[in-house]
């Protein structure tokens, strides 16, 4: 038996649109320490990694653990029926092939029950290595997602390299080049618009676009974003979600040579 | 080397450093020209006999050489051709002989033959065998190159002789270096007619224009068609005649010699060549009116014992390289020497570099350098002699690799393969590109004498596979595979043992083997032979040629008859565009329950031809009917508008040559069934087959605006009779088979193609359909102008109409039993598509047709489908393949085959397809929204990478539209039923090895019973107690693994024949292999599961 009751379902919400872009179908997996995924874009140049801890759910009952294979379109299009301020349970059955989602809205005059069919998805279960970072960026969501944008519509890659002067992102394309430096900046008001540098050792990596813009879809879950990087590891680009877990993305880098960024690479 | 003619291996085409200039010794005797053959225009070129000929010392210094490999050569006399007998060196018998191959030489005129003329001359040289096996080289004298013009008129004897003079002095300004005496022999006036257009006059006068050497005539023609300059006539340009008829081929017409038949040379008319210049146990010299050319008729229709020689070379390539001549040395020459008409070859040797362990059966012969290697092969051909070489991309690989390694060697004696004493082997570069075939790139090696046969030149051109590798065509018509050994390895086994390059002998035997078998199963020789016998033309024009010369041999030789010439039409701006093609009544689609009876028109287009007299000899231009005031009795207006004159006025030649042919053809049909003797029935059937192709091309020919004699007033006037006839049809069938006129049900036709109308009599059994099949082909029938005669063949039932030019139904000849599932336009049969899609198409026509079990049917779509999104599809059932048929520049939208090829030429150059191979792929998982020509990668890289396939592309864009086509006239909501539904819930995901972020992701532990994430251990809490039964689970899944990886590596131990050895194969086409590297990857999957549990 399985009963997840999450008092803020928007947040389930955002954290599908932030996962489907690079996701088809996946396992959800959840144990009596919460509600995770682990999932390679069809391209297994990258991974996302979500968790969301048990203790963030009002109400939590996991029995054993069990992995339900989802479809994320589709359960993107049952959590659209759901009010912005509606709370989500999910609910499953030992050995059922469905789950339900349901929708309570806030004064409780309306009651919704969604029953999705499970899909069963044979994949492996992947993580990545925790490591120490040679440096390690924290910076405004917003300002992180808006960089991306403008980069690629000037080139396809973007070299994020980290000094101590700062963090710049730079990219080349036909049209010519593009730089942006932040610089470390403490002194604000408000901690979530601070940048935060914390270095070990410069760093210089280069990685596609298309999926830094990815990722940017989590912004709506965090304020800031933490970036970590280290020359020959696969950076992580992590948004909290508020006292529950994370969303983290990894990309490996570009190597050089590697001109085809839709190939595999080997 | 292995033969992978249509895919990657070997036979690239040569990399710019193999057409480095031969050492200047060679470079005179040797040229590598390079020459692009542009539709089928072929030209004479005049060889000069001595140029091909060595100087004495070379000679005497070859034979030295031969002396000192006496060992080699008296193994070689053992394969000497039979002695002579007494007769024929006394010459006091008749030379009779099977002629092969016909070729002409520049010499000097024979002075006891021709006394009265001197000077350089054509010879024709006829190379054959007597029924007792000698080969025959026969020179004849007298034969001279000419061609017509029309006589302006007002000319009289006296003008000819100044248009003579001023002719040949155009000629010689022309050819300023020639050294020929007179280049204008004579010129004559001649009564003809042209063939174009009807013409109520007899004749009229001609000049025939007579002229030294074949090559002047193409120059004369240049010279006429630019204009001269007469007095009393002024500047005139002129139209010329039978000018582009080559000079081999207008011996043959004139001589009434047909490809592959019996000549004689009476006693006394021949004398023995006092100084051979050719190998041959029979050399002479003799008048060409001497000659007696016999129709393959009774006794001369059999066939010689020729001698056919199958051979494949194997070379050591380097790594990541191309074999190439420069550098790669020849290790291996296999060969088999078959007589025709035996069925196993009397000679089987293998001629190695270094020693090799013995074969049985085969006379190993190993050699410590590859120059003896080289050498014993050439004497090898020189005393076998064989009349017809054999093999698998010879053309292309074998034999050039041979010439060109032996110049780089600098063997100056190895090329001399030919029958002519001394003459070297020469090699060209040619495109050969026909609307029809396509373009190829290609060598042409010239050995004199001999007919070269490439195998993969004929598959080419007469079937459509997929692949075209021996390997898969071996499989396709022998059912028998070979293994596939990567180049890189051959080196490898060269450079190992005795026992490891015994391997290799067995390997390259196998590849010599198998081109032999191929040859006698699809009976090539008779086919061929038959097919130059009925069009005249010679063997060696069938493979190098295209369709349209087979026509203009008929066409001239039924013209000679006629004392007709035919016009040499320019093709320069012939764009005369298009015309309507054949008619298609539309398909009312759906699953018919009840029998379909199909009325067919037998061989239409040639009746329709026969019946209205199309020709051009019958055609009226509008001109013409308006200054003829042709009785509107005597002419048929047809319904494109032309006009034609009816039979009674002027009888066409194409419908008289169409008539010898379906005649001839009813003749060796009849024959057929007659026929005892297992080769005379070969004979018969390759002939009637031979009558039937060429009786279907003429029409063509028409209708073929690049080629040599176009008029698209007769295609046109073909298919508007073709079209009228399906409307007809149509009509008086719907009209006479009514309730009103008396019939159980209103006959409706459902769809109606070029030549056949499918009728739903609305009968329910098969027997009935037949009777009125029968009941209506005969009275409809009676409606046309004979010989167009609609004949009822065969009913289908049930019949799944899918859209025009797709259908599949079940065939009945009898009302007892079906004969067979006939379909068309389906994908079974369109090689595009990967393996998946025909299987499951045929798999369903199967269970719908024969089974009448829908439900199956649709079961089994969906259990494929849930196979194939669980990754449990096997790899050789995705591969699509397409023909590269030029290099990736040259295509203007970018296809995932030839980015493909581009992709694989920069991993490695040596494996990578060439233009002219097909290039097999899968489509693979990418980033989202990559365009499918981003995602296809090589079938093998796929395998050893472990990249996972993109199962969504096969559902959506290969198998959903062949199976909703299928499924649309039978099931209501097909697309729902089959593409969705809880058959696609379950799928796989599989990681690859090892790239992108796979270089850094650790796998994490989970349950073995129900997938949950575990931090150790084998299984959760939770599927504890199930422990036993998964571990009996798993147990039981690697063992069935193990025995499926046992048996398919145990197949292809079996097909590289030795079963103690370890499989060297990577054959692409091969579905085992793919099979075999999929059991491996999963068993090595299944055993790290097993080892998980460490009680």
């Amino acid at each position: 038996m399985l009963e997840l009751r999450l008092v803020q379902g928007s947040l389930l919400k955002k954290v599908l649109e932030a996962i489907k872009e690079l996701v088809n179908d996946a396992n959800f997996d959840c144990s009596a320490t919460g509600f995770s995924l682990q999932a390679m874009d069809s391209s297994h140049v990258a991974l996302v990694a979500l968790l969301l801890r048990s203790d963030g759910f009002e109400h939590y009952r996991c029995d054993r653990n069990i992995s339900m294979g989802m479809n994320l379109n589709n359960v993107s299009k049952m959590l659209r029926c759901a009010g912005n301020d509606d709370i989500i349970t999910i609910k499953a059955d030992d050995g059922s092939d469905t789950v339900t989602f349901m929708f309570e809205s806030p004064t409780q005059d309306r009651i919704a029950d969604f029953e999705m069919k499970l899909m069963d998805i044979d994949s492996e279960h992947l993580g990545i290595p925790e490591a120490e970072y040679h440096a390690i960026v924290r910076m405004p969501s917003a300002d992180f997602a808006r960089i991306c944008k403008d980069l690629a519509s000037i080139g396809d890659t973007v070299v994020i390299s980290v000094t101590k002067e700062g963090v710049k992102f730079s990219t080349r394309g036909d049209i010519g080049t593009a730089n942006i430096v932040l610089r470390q900046n403490t002194s604000v008001d408000k901690p979530e618009e601070a940048t935060v540098i914390e270095m070990n050792e410069p760093v210089s990596l280069t990685f596609a676009l298309r999926y830094m813009n990815s990722f940017t879809r989590a912004t709506p879950l965090s304020n800031t974003v933490t970036i970590s990087l280290s020359s020959e590891l696969p950076v992580v680009v992590e948004y909290k979600i508020a006292e529950m877990g994370y969303i983290r993305y990894y990309l490996a880098p570009k190597i050089e040579e590697d001109e085809d960024e839709t190939k595999p690479q080997v | 080397m292995n033969h992978n003619g249509g895919s990657a291996r070997k036979r690239r085409p040569p990399t710019p450093t193999s057409h480095q200039p031969p050492p200047t010794k060679q470079k005179a005797t040797t040229p590598t020209t390079q020459q692009t053959l542009v539709d089928e225009e072929f030209v004479d070129e005049d060889v000069f006999l001595d140029e091909t000929l060595l100087p004495e010392d070379e000679e005497s210094l070859i034979l030295r050489d031969i002396e000192q490999r006496q060992a080699v050569a008296s193994r070689l006399s053992k394969w000497a051709r039979p002695p002579l007998s007494q007769a024929y060196v006394s010459q006091s018998q008749s030379i009779l002989f099977q002629q092969l191959d016909i070729d002409y030489v520049i010499g000097e005129s024979h002075r006891e033959l021709l006394p009265r003329s001197s000077g350089p001359a054509a010879i024709i040289r006829i190379f054959g065998v007597t029924r007792e096996g000698h080969s025959v080289c026969c020179k004849v004298h007298g034969f001279e190159p000419y061609f017509y013009i029309s006589c302006p008129s007002g000319m009289g004897p006296d003008d000819i002789s100044r248009f003579h003079q001023v002719l040949e002095g155009r000629m010689r300004e022309a050819n300023r270096n020639s050294k020929v005496p007179q280049f204008i022999r004579r010129i004559e006036m001649v009564q003809k007619k042209s063939i174009m257009y009807y013409q109520q006059q007899k004749s009229q006068p001609f000049l025939k224009i007579v002229v030294a050497l074949p090559t002047m005539v193409t120059s004369c023609r240049g010279i006429l068609d630019r204009g001269i300059q007469i007095d009393g006539f002024g500047m005139k340009s002129f139209m010329t005649y039978e000018s582009n008829v080559l000079f081999a081929l207008r011996f043959m017409i004139d001589c009434n010699v047909v490809g592959g038949n019996w000549i004689e040379v009476p006693v006394g008319k021949y004398r023995k060549t006092a100084k051979t210049l050719s190998y041959c146990q029979l050399e002479f010299d003799c008048l060409y009116s001497d000659l007696i050319s016999h129709h393959p008729e009774g006794e001369y229709s059999k066939m010689a014992p020729f001698r056919i020689l199958s051979f494949d070379i194997e070379c050591a390539g380097r790594k990541g390289h191309f074999p190439e001549p420069t550098h790669d040395p020849v290790i291996q020459v296999a060969n088999l020497v078959t007589l025709q008409g035996e069925k196993q070859p009397f000679i089987r040797n293998v001629m190695t570099l270094k020693s090799c362990a013995s074969i049985v059966g085969v006379d190993v012969m190993p050699f410590e350098t590859e120059r003896e290697v080289l050498l014993a092969w050439r004497d090898l051909i020189r005393e076998v002699d064989p009349d017809i070489i054999i093999g698998y991309n010879i053309c292309k690989f074998d034999l050039p690799y041979l010439i060109e390694r032996s110049q780089t060697l600098g063997i100056a004696e190895f090329p001399i393969l030919g029958r002519i004493r001394n003459s070297r082997v020469r090699v060209k570069d040619t495109t050969f590109s026909s609307r029809q075939y396509g373009t190829r790139e290609s060598k042409e090696v010239t050995v004199e004498g001999r007919v070269q046969f490439d195998l993969l030149q004929a598959m080419q051109r007469d079937y459509k596979l997929s692949s075209y590798s021996l390997n898969s065509v071996s499989a396709h018509f022998l059912s028998e595979q070979k293994e596939d050994v990567h180049h890189s390895i051959i080196s490898d086994l060269q450079n190992g043992n005795a026992e490891t390059r015994r391997r290799l002998a067995v390997y390259c035997l196998k590849d010599a083997y198998l081109p032999q078998r191929l040859l006698d199963k699809l009976m090539y020789i008779f086919n061929y032979v038959e097919m130059a016998r009925v069009t005249g033309v010679p063997i060696s024009f069938l493979l190098s040629r295209g369709q349209s010369i087979k026509v203009l041999s008929q066409l001239l030789r039924k013209a000679k008859q006629k004392n007709l010439v035919i016009p040499n039409v320019k093709h320069a701006g012939s764009e005369q565009g298009t015309y309507e093609g054949a008619t298609v009544l539309e398909a009312k689609a759906g699953f018919y329950e009840k029998p379909i009876a199909t009325l067919d028109f037998a061989s239409l287009y040639p009746s329709i031809m026969m019946a209205y007299n199309l020709c051009y000899s019958t055609l009226v231009t509008p001109e013409d009917a308006r200054k003829l005031n042709l009785a509107p009795e005597c002419v048929n207006k047809t319904p494109s508008g032309e006009m034609f004159v009816k039979s009674n006025l002027q009888k066409g030649i194409l419908p008289e040559i169409l008539e010898e042919l379906l005649s001839a053809r009813k003749r060796a049909k009849a024959d057929l069934k007659e026929a005892k003797d297992p080769l005379e029935k070969a004979v018969l059937d390759g002939r009637q087959l031979a009558l039937k192709i060429s009786a279907n091309s003429v029409y063509g020919f028409t209708g073929a605006t690049v080629g040599q004699l176009p008029c698209l007033e007769i295609s046109s006037s073909v298919t508007s009779y073709g079209r009228q006839m399906i409307e007809h049809t149509k009509k008086l069938v719907e009209d006479k088979f009514t309730t009103v006129g008396g019939y159980e049900h209103n006959a409706e036709v459902i769809y109606g193609d070029t030549d056949s109308v499918m009728v739903q009599f609305g009968v329910p059994t098969v027997a009935a359909a037949m009777n009125l099949g029968r009941e209506a082909a005969e009275y409809i029938s009676a409606t046309f102008i004979k010989p167009i005669k609609l004949e009822f063949e065969k009913v289908y039932y049930p019949y799944l109409l899918i859209s025009k030019k797709r259908y599949a139904g079940l065939f009945w000849t009898n009302p007892e039993k079906f004969d067979k599932m006939d379909t068309k336009g389906i994908e079974t049969v369109r090689r595009d598509n990967c393996l998946l899609v025909k299987n499951l198409v045929n798999e369903c026509l199967h269970k719908i047709l024969i089974d009448r079990d829908i439900p199956g049917a649709v079961q089994y779509v969906k259990n494929t489908i849930s196979d194939l999104l669980m990754n449990r599809m096997d790899l050789s059932l995705l591969v699509i393949t397409k023909g590269l048929t030029k290099t990736g520049d040259d295509y203007e939208v970018k296809a995932a085959h030839v980015e493909l090829a581009e992709r694989m030429r920069k991993r490695d150059a040596a494996t990578a397809p060439n233009v002219g191979d097909r290039v097999p792929y899968v489509i693979v998982k990418a980033a989202k929204g990559a365009k499918a020509y981003e995602r296809s990668e090589d079938p093998i890289y796929v395998l050893e990478n472990n990249i996972p396939i993109d199962t969504q592309y096969y559902l959506e864009n290969q198998i959903s539209k062949p199976l909703l086509r299928l499924f649309e006239p039978i099931l209501k909501n097909a697309s729902k039923e089959l593409l969705s539904g809880d058959h696609t819930r379950s799928i796989s995901i599989s990681t690859p090895s090892n790239s992108g972020i796979m270089k850094f992701a650790k796998r994490q532990l989970s349950c073995i019973g129900c997938k949950a994430l575990i931090s150790n251990g084998t299984l959760c809490s939770h599927c504890k107690g199930r422990e036993a039964e998964l571990y009996c689970k798993t147990v039981s899944q690697v063992s069935e693994l193990e025995v499926l990886f046992g048996r398919l590596w145990t197949q292809c131990q079996e097909c590289q024949g030795s079963l103690h050895q370890d499989v060297l194969c990577t054959s692409r086409d091969c579905p085992i292999f793919y099979r075999r590297k999929k059991a491996q990857k999963d068993m090595a999957e299944a055993k790290q599961q097993l080892d998980r549990w460490n009680f």
